[in-house]
């Protein structure tokens, strides 16, 4: 079997007396999509920010292509669960910032990066701000910001929970026409299991206090995916079946929380 | 806010200008209102000294006025002393700035220097330091350096409090997102934090103009030889009231006309700041 892509081994987080995750396991290959779903609270977004580099794990490791992972660096794009641009700045400039960062620009830099943008569905708005976009589109420079860096793995953090319904959905088949172009390794978050079931190859299921790895599930659903997939029974058995798995830790979550 | 705008242009270009005119009859109707008042207030402000202060020792009426102005811009007597008023401050206003940004971008900086520097910073601003007037004219002569320091003192405290605060309030969102590419500290400073504070620093600026004129005002009237204090200051002692008010008027107007292109300027500068 090839070696892993990205690798994490034996990671645990405490924030104080807090145990944000235990003995985490992962080994991701090369081009595979995963999603990691569960309920608030079992440190989804904290593994997602320690592979990240934004967060340094209290132990374990992280390696990607066999690289320990300590700092943020551009291997790694981050998409945000807010699309934060920098408001001073157009679509062109935004999603240049990464390459601005590596001392990489120019004439060639721009011309890839109006290239990526028309990937991803904005030619034509390069010269923009961000005041004037809406927030679909705003997601898509923020994703475009993140694949500008031609990162090995994206890492994409709830970016469409902010979205109303319709456009999550738009945008979840853009992204697997974008990710289908590149096949990148792609690691993402997402509270939503329809959402993790209709994106990935694998979704790993996370169980909370501690956040650890309760399941992992393999999505066999042949690709391209039409968006039609979701009402295949097979489709919605497998939601199912996630969702009875998190069902007890979500309603503890959300008793907990109105506590 | 239409996002197929680009592809529409041409199309939909009517309707964007009607709207475009309308607004414009509206910001022309609301000028017209503004316009009406200060001709009213002037009037009214004729007739009453006409008709009931007729004691022109008190109370010069902007026929007068105006009557001042020309005789002093004929005589070159206003230009000369708008030429001091204008260089003290210009000079104060421009040392304060430079110095209030350098010192903010310190207090930012370090939490070392923002605790050494806060208390004197705080201390200073909610000081009338306008009451140091005189011991500047005592240190330095009743020279243009006396209100230049007057003016610095008032404009750079100001400054330093607006620019820490944009620094410090910078989102710290837009940090992560920039930090995750791996962007150095300077990096960091450059790409966000000096952008995101600059509206703050200008607004800081802005409040500057004001207090530096009050400061160069009223370090003139406690001693110089020229400007538009001590044209004040002088009127009074003879009570030439239509003098005096003449220079009221222009440096009411020279606070106006700056902010004012203050204000233009920010809205050039920083579109995203006006939501």
């Amino acid at each position: 079997m090839a070696p892993a892509k990205l690798e994490i081994a034996n990671l645990s987080m405490r924030f104080g007396a807090l145990e944000a995750l235990r003995a985490i396991d992962l080994a991701i290959g090369a081009g595979e999509f995963i999603a990691i779903v569960g309920p608030s609270g079992c440190g989804k977004t904290t593994l997602l920010r320690i592979v990240a580099g934004l967060e340094a794990a209290s132990g374990g490791a992280v390696r990607l292509d066999g690289r320990m992972v300590t700092d943020p660096g551009p291997d790694r794009g981050f998409v945000f669960q807010t699309d934060n641009l920098l408001p001073w700045r157009t679509v062109l400039a935004n999603a240049m910032i990464g390459l601005e960062i590596g001392g990489k620009t120019g004439a060639e830099v721009e011309q890839r990066i109006l290239a990526l943008l028309r990937l991803v569905g904005l030619g034509g708005f390069e010269g923009y701000y961000p005041r004037q976009l809406s927030g679909g589109m705003r997601q898509r420079v923020n994703l475009a910001r993140a694949l500008a860096v031609d990162p090995e793995i994206l890492l994409m953090d709830e970016p469409f929970s902010a979205l109303d319904a319709q456009t999550r959905e738009i945008m979840q088949t853009e992204l697997l026409r974008i990710w289908d172009e590149g096949r990148k390794t792609v690691l993402f978050v997402t509270h939503q299991i329809d959402e993790a079931v209709y994106l990935a190859d694998r979704v790993i299921v996370l169980a909370r206090r501690p956040g650890r790895v309760q399941e992992i599930v393999p999505i066999s659903l042949a690709r391209p995916r039409p968006l039609a997939v979701k009402r295949t029974p097979e489709f919605v058995a497998i939601v199912d079946r996630i969702w009875r798995l998190i069902e007890e830790d979500v309603r503890e979550s959300v008793l907990h929380e109105h506590a | 806010m239409s996002l197929s705008g680009r592809s529409e242009a041409s199309p939909g270009a009517a309707a964007p200008a009607a709207e475009a005119a309308a607004r414009r009859s509206w910001w022309r109707a609301k000028g017209a209102i503004s316009l009406l008042s200060l001709a009213t207030g002037l009037l009214l402000w004729e007739l009453v000294s006409r008709l009931f202060v007729a004691n022109k020792l008190f109370l010069a009426a902007p026929s007068q006025i105006a009557m001042a102005l020309a005789t002093m811009t004929g005589s070159g007597t206003l230009g000369r002393h708008i030429g001091v008023s204008a260089g003290e401050f210009a000079l104060g206003y421009v040392i304060a700035s430079l110095l209030g940004i350098v010192i903010g971008l310190a207090m930012a900086g370090s939490d070392r220097a923002k605790q050494a520097l806060q208390p004197w910073v705080s201390g200073f601003y909610a000081t009338p330091t306008v009451a140091l007037a005189p011991l500047f004219i005592l240190w330095v002569g009743i020279g243009i350096w006396s209100k230049v320091l007057v003016v610095i003192t008032l404009v750079v405290f100001p400054v330093v409090i607006n620019t820490e605060a944009g620094l410090r309030t910078t989102s710290p969102r837009l940090i992560e997102t920039v930090r995750s590419f791996g962007a150095s500290r300077a990096q960091i400073f450059r790409m966000v934090s000096l952008p995101s504070a600059m509206p703050f620093i200008m607004a800081g600026l802005k409040l500057g103009i004001g207090r530096g004129l009050i400061g160069v005002v009223v370090a003139e009237l406690f001693g110089s030889r020229a400007g538009l204090g001590q044209l004040i200051s002088q009127s009074a002692e003879t009570f030439n009231m239509p003098n005096l008010f003449a220079g009221v008027v222009i440096l009411a107007t020279a606070g106006i006309a700056l902010t004012a292109g203050f204000s233009l300027l920010e809205q050039k500068l920083f579109p995203w700041t006006r939501e």
